[in-house]
């Protein structure tokens, strides 16, 4: 392998001056764990609320679990919600890491490096990838999509929610929705299908920053904990 | 204890006098409006006005015709135990003009629907049960000759209202479903400048049709409707919010086939496919047959016969989701989905173990002790300082 390889060796970085870059605010933080857990939660009772695979007996007076469930999956939605509004609002108060441009690959040199990250990831060279400080190309398109994809999952979500009560401000506000599918049932089968990209999103989310962290030493994990990384000083990166 | 034939009407008479005759006590009468006005989510003082309204009423003020349909419909309307008021009402407001049950036949009884219409003209309220095949010139359906479009626009032309009671009239039903091979559709699709209220439903419950057309007799004007053209007093509120079973859904205790225990202790149906969630009607409240049962009440899933399309997104009718495109998508779709989910999975543990491979591979060549800069020119940024491995 190590003879197709362009570029020669180089050594990770150990020692030697290093300085701190401040990426993510708070803001961004808790929203990205707010999001993760509540995401989380919604999978789980989604599925069960989708497909119940676990029953209670005895008297119905005494159990809650579809009620709970449903109640979970509805505050968990809220949260979401909310991580969406902080998003959305910190797209255009945040850092140039976070504002809506970081997220929109659409330059000739991001565009270029976006397709020289997915050869890098494919042709498993981690060192031929472009270095970035904030997200390479490939992260700032799969978030974006992301985020669409979960603007689908919340404007479903409230469709199915506002059936509750047709009188009420949801169903009014998302009524829409049912007859611009085809039905409500259409409705939520997308609702369910949607959550299946997320089941696929995240493993690959996880197993890609522990690899950049390993690989690079470059405080990837942390950076969302902490806010910043700590990096060669004297290195160089594409969206320094 | 209503005979429905034995008196005939006589002209000029009026509904107050003729429910009379028929052995209707004032008492029984004015009972029949106040439950009436319970239907439609009026008050007591209601009552008084809706008992004048009626009574005071001279036929014929109703005009019924039957298109592309199965008379499933009327069907509901008639199949009481017994006959009630409301039945004698739209019997005898009405009903000079029905396929089902009218005496008359042929040119006789095309007369019969023209000189009711000529009479009423602009005062009648058109109830219409079917659909209205539109392909090939509306050849699938014609009474005497001519399409049921035309027979549809020229009865809807002098009416005050439209009121499209069933599935059928609401947006064709069944023979509507893929790939619809009769073009047929519902009323609101061809009448567009007149109020058109819909009764869904297959069929609707006798009390929901019964009741829109006495509210149309008393107050001259339709029920509030939501955006589906349905009475907010029938179809305000899904199924699943007023159903029997409701306790059983919550409490996470489902019926998963139709012979088992939780089947004869009769939990909920969801997981059997009920479209109850998905579906607005009044069946829990008002029931069926007299308030006898109800599909759920049965032990039978909702079916969501009151939601447009119903046969091709309500189906299968024994699953939670859709079967879109007809080859049992849903099942796949989530065993895609999971597999999708693993097969990620995997494929992160493969190209991390390719990541390992190749990142051992790479150490091992590193100098010990200084590594020249400058990396080649597809890998921009500059080394890092020379560090001691």
């Amino acid at each position: 392998m190590s003879t197709i390889m362009a570029a020669p060796p180089k050594p990770l970085p150990r020692t030697g001056n290093y300085r701190w870059v401040s990426l993510w605010g708070v803001p961004i933080r808790v929203m990205h764990w707010a999001a993760a857990l509540s995401i989380v939660v919604l999978a789980v009772t989604g599925l069960y609320i989708g497909k119940p695979y676990f029953m209670t007996s005895g008297e119905a007076s005494s159990h809650f679990l579809m009620g709970w469930m449903r109640f979970l999956h509805f505050t968990a939605a809220g949260v979401v919600v909310m991580t969406a509004v902080v998003r959305v609002y910190w797209l255009f108060a945040g850092n140039r890491y976070e504002r809506w441009r970081a997220l929109v690959p659409v330059s000739r040199k991001n565009l270029r490096n976006l397709l020289r990250q997915a050869r890098a990831y494919v042709l498993v060279r981690p060192e031929e990838a472009p270095p970035y400080l904030g997200h390479n190309p490939l992260q700032q398109m799969s978030y974006t999509m992301l985020y669409a994809i979960a603007a689908a999952q919340v404007v479903t979500g409230f469709a199915l929610y506002g059936q509750y009560n047709s009188a009420g401000i949801f169903y009014r506000a998302f009524n829409w929705i049912g007859p611009l599918l085809g039905g409500i049932p259409n409705v939520r089968f997308i609702h369910h299908e949607i959550t299946w990209v997320f089941a696929i999103y995240l493993p690959i989310h996880v197993y890609l920053s522990i690899r950049a962290d390993v690989l690079e030493h470059n405080s990837t994990i942390s950076s969302i904990v902490s806010g910043g990384r700590m990096v060669p000083a004297d290195a160089k990166f594409q969206d320094d | 204890m209503y005979s429905p034939t034995s008196h005939p009407w006589t002209e000029g008479e009026t509904l107050g006098h003729h429910l009379e005759q028929r052995g209707v006590s004032r008492r029984d009468f004015v009972e029949y409006c106040g439950g009436l006005c319970a239907v439609l989510g009026l008050g007591n003082l209601a009552v008084p006005r809706m008992a004048r309204a009626l009574q005071t009423l001279k036929r014929p003020s109703v005009i019924w015709i039957q298109l592309q349909e199965c008379t499933g419909c009327v069907e509901s309307v008639i199949r009481t135990s017994e006959p009630t008021i409301g039945n004698l009402i739209l019997d005898l407001v009405s009903l000079d003009y029905s396929h089902t049950l009218m005496a008359a036949a042929g040119h006789q009884a095309e007369d019969a629907l023209q000189s009711a219409m000529k009479q009423n003209a602009g005062k009648y309220l058109l109830v219409v049960t079917g659909s209205v095949p539109l392909a090939d010139g509306g050849v699938y359906l014609t009474i005497g000759g001519r399409t049921a479009e035309t027979i549809l626009k020229e009865a809807a032309a002098g009416a005050a209202a439209v009121v499209a009671v069933g599935a059928c009239a609401h947006w064709g039903s069944v023979q509507a479903a893929r790939p619809n091979p009769t073009g047929a559709v519902g009323v609101s699709a061809i009448i567009k400048d007149k109020p058109v209220i819909n009764i869904a439903g297959c069929p609707p419950i006798a009390d929901v049709i019964t009741a829109t057309v006495v509210h149309f007799l008393t107050f001259g004007r339709m029920p509030a409707t939501d955006g589906d053209g349905r009475p907010l007093f029938a179809y305000g509120a899904r199924i699943h919010d007023q159903c029997s079973r409701r306790a059983n859904f919550d409490a996470g205790q489902f019926v998963t086939s139709f012979d088992d225990d939780a089947a004869r202790q009769g939990w909920c149906l969801y997981h059997v496919g009920c479209k109850g969630p998905a579906t607005f009607s009044p069946c829990p409240i008002f029931q069926w047959n007299d308030a006898t049962s109800w599909p759920i009440g049965a032990g039978h899933p909702c079916l969501g016969c009151t939601e447009r399309h119903f046969w091709d997104t309500m189906t299968p009718f024994y699953g939670r989701l859709p079967d879109i495109g007809g080859f049992g998508v849903e099942r796949s779709a989530d065993i895609i989905g999971a597999a999708l989910a693993v097969g990620a999975t995997a494929g992160v543990a493969a190209h991390a173990v390719a990541t390992g491979i190749h990142e051992a591979r790479r150490r091992r060549s590193l100098p010990i002790v200084e590594a020249p800069g400058g990396g080649s020119s597809a890998a921009p940024p500059s080394s890092p300082p020379s560090v001691k491995e």
